[in-house]
């Protein structure tokens, strides 16, 4: 069952003269529960693709339906509500209000749903337990590091259960131990709540956690891989060869 | 490319960054400037009693200047935050501090004429309506001509040249402060920021309030107790300043951060879009603006109880004559009927009211509510007091009817109703030849009937007409009695007042009348008609009520305008957390909400408090300036509050943009 799908994006940015096509006319569907990486070079349109699939942005040409729903026939109101309830974000950059606790951070997208309280207190228990982020509650974000103010915003992603996640580049900032356990909670969560995850990364290592990976080149889908029975080892030395193939920033991380 | 073109490229590139600045000095320029040339102008300096006037412009000049100098420092001091990272950024691509400091220097120079050069011309403009304003206030017919005041001009020439050597000399020491690390630590703000709250901060905020709520209980006792000697007086005014301005003080720092902390602990970490958008950030930035909105607050009730309290002195002007002299003209034992005459013969309409009266001594001491204060100079056991018959009283106030032995004091308000409070249902006792005559006063009436010049501002008694019939047979308060009749006169059309002034002043030899006094010889004082008495008093207090409304209105756009500005600072800085919050979902008008509470608590409880504060200042000794409270505190108040709003709404303004422009 798909759950997103998007036929022939394009993304323009600037005006007529000067205008530089950034996506030109992708073609892509993600089915449900799955765990899909987007990588490519700097400047291919990775994140530009992801902040159009998930409404941040605006797609200059295009169809893109989630669970059925077609993003442009939305107004703002319509969007913002629609991104609160059905969809979850993950940031490089955490994202996190300084100002509010972890537990207040977590629980920000249910502020104007109708989960009961008891109902919210129950899935924050359940998701700060799976991500190991519990004891947290009442601290700020600056009293925790860059690994757990990921978890955290991790766990604020998840709290409405959403449809799909995006995750823009989400081990970008931490360091590769932390990196792991967040990758690990995250195909965890996508496999045993059958979470569907879309990632933007440009690690391979994070991809190899992925169940499929799409490659962008010059804003145009080039390949992509599947995992399918393959461990992570192979999948990732698969990963590893078709970005040499396609070449660009490898090692730039 | 040299320096001063690199000046002018990166101003025309951030003219948004310096328009707020750029305005602020103009504004200052402005002020100042038509202030000066107002106190040139010769139409002002023509105005009756010019040492006086020229004095007290004089001293409100150099308020101004403070102002100024205060605004445009902080002005500056915020201008200068906002560049640190452009500063580092010079000083990254290899720019020494001096170099920057001359760019900067160069800049401040280019902004500081064009703002000289714009704030003088719109200064020009503005100075001709304010001198009209004070002429009118004034009630002075004069053609207001204005010209270029040179003198003015090198006056504000010389202030703003030496204002931009100090800020000059602020800009260099910020810039040697400055790092490059400021480049970088735009996440350290966060950790100075939030902070967790402790019980002893708690503890504060509890204080902080009940020291406000001690000092306006002081104050409202202020005059009152059986010891108010000079020194007591200077103590409890101290003390009641020390509990409200600490007080305020730990309000901000404290109290708001106890009070929300509690809102918060409540919701169980489940925040609405509100809290997040007003509770807390407001919550955590307390520390950082507790001390400019105490003095914010402090300042802006200073400026309103003064403001409060001149309106009060001039918008008492018309009802102090009226309580003095309660007609239009006023005559007196039956002097002055060629004034009665002449108004017929020019057939003129008035209304006339007739008293006859008689002077007693009277034991009032029962009457009192307390004691009195020590050091005034009344004895209430031998008061002379006008008496005056039901019947005639009874035609002007028609809905009081006496028994015999009771009688009521009309007249009673002001000053001495404000500092001797009486009671009713207690004796009087009046002193005749036969021992003492008792009356009981059941009524205290404010309506004023006699000229001061014969009750000294004092109640009257009415008393029936029996025993004023046989007071006025009685030979000792025959003997005190001076004035045995008034004669009010209203006019029935007030336009002609000025045509019947001068008939007044002609037939009554300039208002005298004569009399016999107390020991038997002949005396002359001269009346006032209510207009005349109006135009004196207005005279004094019209300048008073420009100057304190010319500095009021400085005050008010300056305090309006640095917490405008402080706003825009902290929109800048939640630019990051709307992006955040609307890529998660909130949409704009969702935000938005959170926004106005936000603006109404950062407005709102300076101006609260700060009328609270004016308020409790004005209650404790308006009686001092005039007659009326309600009416000119609460005109003052609200002009003060509709255009201390615009500020807020200006700030919202600017808030809305922000949240537009952040995703």
């Amino acid at each position: 069952m798909k759950i997103l799908s998007g036929r022939k994006i394009k993304k323009v940015y600037g005006k007529k003269l000067n205008a530089q096509e950034v996506l030109k006319g992708i073609d892509m569907e993600v089915n449900v529960g799955e765990f899909v990486g987007i990588m490519g070079p700097s400047g291919s349109g990775k994140t530009t693709l992801l902040n159009v699939l998930c409404s941040i942005d605006f797609a200059t040409e295009g169809v893109i339906e989630i669970n059925g729903k077609n993003l442009r026939m939305m107004k703002e109101r319509e969007l913002s509500s629609f991104r609160r309830e059905q969809l979850g974000f993950i940031f490089q950059d955490y994202n996190l209000l300084d100002t509010l606790t972890v537990k207040e951070n977590i629980l920000l997208p249910l502020s104007m749903s109708k989960v009961s309280k008891t109902e919210a207190e129950q899935r924050f228990n359940e998701i700060t337990n799976l991500l190991g982020i519990k004891e947290l509650a009442p601290k700020y974000p600056n009293e925790i590091s860059g690994g757990q103010k990921q978890r955290t915003s991790a766990a604020r992603a998840l709290i409405t259960n959403p449809s799909i996640v995006f995750a823009d580049e989400p081990t970008g900032a931490l360091d590769s131990k932390a990196a792991t356990a967040l990758l690990s909670n995250l195909e965890k969560i996508n496999f045993e709540k059958k979470v569907t995850i879309m990632m933007v990364t440009h690690d391979p290592v994070a991809a190899s956690f992925c169940s499929r990976v799409l490659f962008l080149k010059d804003g145009q889908l080039y390949t992509e891989l599947y995992k399918g029975e393959k461990n992570r080892k192979a999948f990732f030395q698969e990963i590893m060869n078709t970005q040499g193939v396609l070449g660009g920033d490898g090692y730039d991380a | 490319m040299t320096l001063s073109q690199l000046v002018l490229r990166s101003m025309k590139k951030n003219i948004k960054h310096y328009y707020l600045y750029f305005f602020a000095l103009i504004f200052s320029v402005t002020l100042y400037f038509s202030f000066i040339t107002l106190q040139y102008n010769p139409s002002v300096e023509n105005i009756s009693g010019s040492v006086k006037v020229a004095a007290s412009l004089k001293t409100a000049q150099y308020l101004l200047l403070f102002i100024v100098v205060f605004f445009v420092l902080y002005a500056n001091h915020l201008f200068m935050r906002r560049r640190s990272k452009e500063i580092g950024l010079y000083q990254l691509i290899g720019m020494s501090k001096g170099l920057v400091t001359r760019l900067i220097a160069l800049e401040n120079v280019i902004l500081w004429s064009g703002a000289i050069a714009i704030g003088v011309g719109v200064g020009f403009l503005t100075s001709r309506l304010f001198t009209m304003i004070l002429l009118r206030i004034l009630e002075k017919e004069a053609l207001v001509s204005i010209s270029f005041s040179i003198q003015a001009f090198q006056m504000t020439l010389f202030v703003f040249a030496i204002l931009l050597i100090i800020v000059l000399i602020q800009t260099s020491f910020m810039i040697r402060r400055t790092s490059l690390l400021s480049l970088f630590n735009a996440s350290k703000d966060a950790d100075t920021r939030v902070k967790r709250f402790s019980a002893f901060q708690m503890f504060l905020g509890f204080i902080g309030l009940v020291s406000i709520v001690y000092g306006y209980y002081l104050s409202t006792k202020l005059f009152e107790g059986d010891s108010a000697s000079v020194n007591i007086l200077f103590i409890r005014m101290m003390l009641i300043l020390g509990a409200t301005i600490g007080g305020t003080f730990f309000v901000f720092r404290f109290s708001v951060a106890f009070l929300m902390n509690i809102i918060r602990k409540q919701k169980r970490g489940r925040l609405s879009i509100v809290d997040v958008l007003s509770l807390t950030p407001i919550m955590h930035r307390m520390k950082g603006n507790a001390k400019s909105l105490t003095l914010i607050t402090v300042l802006s009730a200073i400026a309103l109880a003064i403001l409060s309290l001149s309106y009060i002195s001039y918008y008492s002007a018309s009802a102090t004559a009226q309580r003095s002299v309660p007609y239009d003209f006023i005559l007196f034992n039956d002097q002055g009927q060629s004034f009665t005459e002449r108004l017929h013969e020019e057939k003129i309409e008035y209304k006339q009211v007739d008293f006859s009266l008689l002077s007693a001594k009277h034991d009032m001491s029962e009457l009192l509510e307390n004691e009195l204060p020590e050091g005034m100079m009344i004895d209430p056991k031998s008061t002379e007091t006008i008496i005056m018959k039901h019947s005639e009283v009874h035609k002007v106030m028609p809905n009081f009817k006496l028994k015999e032995g009771e009688g009521y004091l009309v007249g009673y308000s002001g000053m001495l109703a404000e500092f001797m409070p009486f009671q009713v249902n207690k004796p009087v006792h009046i002193m005749t030849s036969s021992g003492e005559v008792t009356v009981q006063i059941k009524k205290l009436d404010e309506e004023p009937l006699i000229s001061y010049r014969a009750t000294y501002s004092s109640p009257a008694l009415v008393v029936t007409d029996e025993l004023f019939e046989l007071l006025a047979n009685d030979p000792v308060v025959q003997k005190q009695t001076v004035w045995t009749n008034q004669t009010g006169i209203d006019l029935v059309d007030r336009t002609k007042i000025k045509e019947v002034q001068s008939l007044y002043e002609e037939t009554t030899n300039d208002g005298s009348f004569e009399f016999v006094n107390v020991e038997g010889h002949k005396e002359v004082v001269s009346l006032d008609s209510q207009e005349s008495f109006r135009q004196s008093n207005l005279e004094v207090f019209g300048l008073v009520i420009f100057i304190t409304g010319f500095l009021g209105l400085a005050f008010l756009m300056t305090t309006g305008s640095i917490l405008y500005f402080k706003q825009m600072t902290e929109a800048e800085e939640e630019r990051a957390s709307y992006t955040i919050l609307r890529k998660i979902g909130f949409s704009k008008k969702d935000l938005m909400k959170g926004i106005y509470m936000k603006q109404l608590f950062n407005f709102g409880v300076p101006l609260v408090i700060g009328l609270a504060h004016s308020y409790f200042a004005v209650k404790s000794g308006w009686m001092f300036f005039g007659t009326e409270l309600v009416a000119p505190l609460l005109i003052t108040m609200s002009i003060y509050v509709v255009l201390y709003s615009a500020f807020a709404f200006l700030s919202i303004g600017y808030y809305k943009r922000v949240v537009n422009e952040s995703l």
